[in-house]
C-alpha cells in the first residue's frame, strides 16, 4: 500500500478541497448558470496571458498571479453586471459570450508573446495526482477564509441565490452581494482548476448538486448529499486508477466516469421512489 | 527480538530476488529506454515514461509513472529543458532520493553532448527556446554513442558485479551503430546538400549529421503554433528553392504539413523521434534505420 506515502497530498487534496466545491456547485445549479466556472477560468488564463505579454514568465512570480485574481474581480463584476431582474436573454448566454471572446482574447494576447499556447493551458489545466503539500494547504487556507464568509453571511447568498425577488422587495442590493458571490466564487475555482484542471472542476460543481437535487428538496440535507457523492467519486477514483495497477487509468477521468454512475444511481433511485410513492398514494 | 531474524532473511530475500534485473532503470523517452536495454540486458528493468506518439515536451501524469519512478534505481532523461514541464513534478511526487538531481542514479543524456542552437541572449522573445540548446540530440546517430558510454559507465557503478557485460553490451552495440552509420550516410549521400522543413527544429541534428538542411520551420518560434504569415513565407521559400519534402511527428498537426505541401507539390513524410512511433521501430537502431529510408524515398522521388 503506497497509498498514505505515495498519494497522501492528491487524497487530502481529494477530501478537504470538494467541500467548497460543493457547496457553491449548490448555487450555480440553482441559478441556472452551469458554464460560469469556465468562464471565470478562461478569464483568469487571459490574466496570466496579460502577464507574460508584460514579460512575465507565466508559470512564477507576483505578476501572473495578481493579473490573474484581478482578472477575475473583473469577471466577476461583468457577471454581476449582466444578471438582470426581467433578462431578455438568458444569462447563461452573456456567460457563453464572455467565456468564448476571453478565450480568444488570450490567444490573441499570446500571438504576441512568445510564451508557448501549450505553457497557459498547462497552468489552466492541473493534475491532480502531481499536487504538491504547498498546493493543498494553500488553497485550502483560501477555501476556509472563503467558507467562513459564506457561513456568517448564509441567509444573504443564499437569498439573492434561490430567491433573488424576495432580496429585491427586502431592499437588499442584489448586484453587491452577486459580485461578491462571483469574486469567492472565482477566486475557489480558478485556484481549484490550477490542481485539478477544467473537467474535474465542471464535475465536481454540478454532479454533486444534481444528484443532490433529485434526491431531496431541503437545502442542509442537499449540502450532506453533495459532499457524500464528492468524497465518494474522488476517494474510490483515486483508489482505483492508483491501486490497480494493471489497469493504470489516469486519475481525473476515472473520477468523473465514477461521477456519471453515481448520478445515474442517483437518478434510479428517484425514480424508484417516485414510483413507489406514486403507488401509495394511488 | 525473534523479529530480527525474520527481518534479516526478509530484507536478504528482497536484495536476492531481482537476480535477473538487478536495477530498475526509468527512462523519460523511448530512445533513452531501447539504449538502457541494449547496454543493461537482462540485469536491468526498463519503464519508459513517455508514449512514443506523445509531445516530448507535454507529457501527461499517470499513477503508474510515479510508481516506477518511486521505485527506480536508475532515471534517464534527455536534459537541456526538455522535460522540464513534467518531469519536476513527477519528481516530486515519487520521493525517491536515489535519482534526484546530482544523485548517481540520475543520467542526464545532455551532458557530454555538444548541443547545437543555444541562443545568445538568453529571453523569452525566441519562443519555447530550450535555453540550453536544442534537445533533440539523440537524432545524431553518433550522440547516442556518447549516450550508451555515458549508461554504461553509471549501470557498471551501481552494479559492479555487471560490469563486464555492461561493457561487452556497449562494444557490441557501438559496432553494430557503426556499421549502421556506413548505411545510412551512404543512403543519404545522393541528397548532400537538399532542403527539408519541419515542424519544429527537431531534426537539426539528423540534418547536420547526414548533409541536410533541416533549418526551415512550419512553427514561426519554438513551440508557437503556426501563423499564417509565417505559412506564406514557407510557402514561398519552398517553391523558390525547390523543396519538397516535409517532416511530420504523430503529434505535430498533418493537416498544416499537408495543407502547405499541397501548394508546393510537397511530400509530407511521417517521422518519429522514438522507437514505436512508427511501425517495425521497436529499438532505436530500428528507429533510425527507418527514418533514413523514408526520407532518402522521399528525397528520391521529388
Amino acid at each position: 500500500m503506497n497509498l498514505l506515502t505515495l498519494w497522501l497530498w492528491p487524497l487530502v487534496g481529494l477530501i478537504l478541497l470538494p467541500t467548497a466545491l460543493v457547496y457553491f456547485g449548490l448555487h450555480v445549479v440553482g441559478r441556472g448558470i452551469i458554464f460560469v466556472d469556465l468562464a471565470l477560468a478562461q478569464i483568469a488564463a487571459l490574466g496570466i496571458a496579460v502577464a507574460a505579454l508584460l514579460g512575465a514568465d507565466p508559470g512564477h512570480g507576483t505578476l501572473p498571479y495578481a493579473l490573474a485574481v484581478l482578472f477575475t474581480m473583473g469577471g466577476a463584476a461583468l457577471f454581476s453586471l449582466t444578471r438582470f431582474r426581467h433578462p431578455r436573454v438568458p444569462h447563461e448566454a452573456i456567460i457563453g459570450i464572455i467565456y468564448i471572446v476571453a478565450a480568444a482574447a488570450a490567444t490573441l494576447v499570446l500571438s504576441r508573446t512568445a510564451a508557448g499556447d501549450e505553457e497557459i493551458k498547462n497552468l489552466l489545466v492541473g493534475n491532480i495526482l502531481l499536487v504538491s503539500r504547498l498546493e493543498v494547504l494553500r488553497t485550502l487556507a483560501l477555501y476556509v477564509l472563503v467558507g467562513a464568509l459564506h457561513f456568517v453571511l448564509r441567509r444573504r447568498f443564499h437569498m439573492i441565490s434561490f430567491e433573488p425577488e424576495e432580496a429585491v422587495r427586502q431592499g437588499i442590493r442584489v448586484r453587491l452581494w452577486d459580485f461578491a458571490f462571483y469574486a469567492t466564487f472565482g477566486l475557489v475555482v480558478t485556484s481549484f482548476v490550477r490542481i485539478a484542471g477544467v473537467y474535474l472542476v465542471f464535475s465536481y460543481l454540478i454532479v454533486p448538486a444534481v444528484c443532490a437535487a433529485l434526491l431531496s428538496s431541503r437545502t442542509a440535507a442537499r449540502l450532506a448529499i453533495g459532499w457524500v457523492v464528492a468524497f465518494t467519486a474522488g476517494i474510490s477514483g483515486l483508489l482505483l486508477s492508483t491501486q490497480w495497477e494493471s489497469l493504470d487509468l489516469p486519475t481525473g477521468p476515472t473520477i468523473i466516469c465514477i461521477f456519471g454512475l453515481l448520478l445515474l444511481l442517483s437518478g434510479v433511485v428517484t425514480w424508484v421512489r417516485a414510483r413507489s410513492s406514486a403507488r401509495a398514494g394511488g | 527480538m525473534k523479529l530480527i531474524p525474520i527481518v534479516c532473511a526478509a530484507t536478504l530475500l528482497a536484495v536476492a530476488l531481482p537476480a535477473s534485473a538487478a536495477l530498475r532503470v526509468v527512462a523519460t523517452t523511448g530512445e533513452y529506454g531501447s539504449l538502457a536495454t541494449e547496454i543493461g540486458g537482462n540485469r536491468v528493468s526498463v519503464t519508459t515514461i513517455a508514449k512514443p506518439t506523445e509531445d516530448p515536451h507535454f507529457v501527461d501524469a499517470r499513477p503508474s509513472q510515479i510508481v516506477a519512478l518511486n521505485r527506480a534505481d536508475v532515471l534517464i532523461e534527455g536534459g537541456a529543458e526538455l522535460e522540464i514541464g513534467w518531469l519536476p513534478p513527477l519528481l516530486d511526487g515519487a520521493r525517491n532520493a536515489k535519482i534526484l538531481a546530482g544523485a548517481p542514479g540520475r543520467i542526464v543524456a545532455s551532458e557530454g553532448i555538444q548541443l547545437l542552437d543555444i541562443p545568445l541572449a538568453a529571453d523569452r522573445s525566441q519562443g519555447d527556446t530550450h535555453v540550453a540548446g536544442n534537445p533533440h540530440f539523440m537524432l545524431d546517430p553518433l550522440n547516442s554513442k556518447v549516450v550508451a558510454q555515458h549508461i554504461a559507465r553509471v549501470l557498471g557503478q551501481l552494479d559492479p558485479g555487471g560490469g563486464p557485460t555492461y561493457n561487452a553490451n556497449l562494444a557490441r552495440f557501438s559496432a553494430e551503430l557503426d556499421g549502421k552509420m556506413k548505411e545510412w550516410t551512404a543512403q543519404l549521400a545522393p541528397f548532400r546538400g537538399r532542403q527539408i522543413v519541419t515542424y519544429h527544429p527537431t531534426w537539426r541534428y539528423f540534418g547536420r549529421r547526414f548533409g541536410l538542411r533541416a533549418d526551415t520551420f512550419l512553427e514561426p518560434k519554438p513551440g508557437i503554433p503556426p501563423s499564417p504569415p509565417h505559412l506564406a513565407k514557407v510557402i514561398q521559400k519552398m517553391q523558390d528553392e525547390k523543396i519538397r519534402v516535409l517532416l511530420v511527428e504523430p503529434y505535430q498537426p498533418r493537416k498544416t504539413a499537408e495543407a502547405v505541401a499541397s501548394r508546393n507539390d510537397a511530400v509530407v513524410v511521417d517521422v518519429c523521434q522514438f522507437p514505436g512511433g512508427l511501425p517495425g521501430t521497436s529499438t532505436y537502431l530500428q528507429l533510425i534505420d527507418v527514418v533514413v529510408q523514408r526520407v532518402a524515398q522521399a528525397l528520391a522521388k521529388t
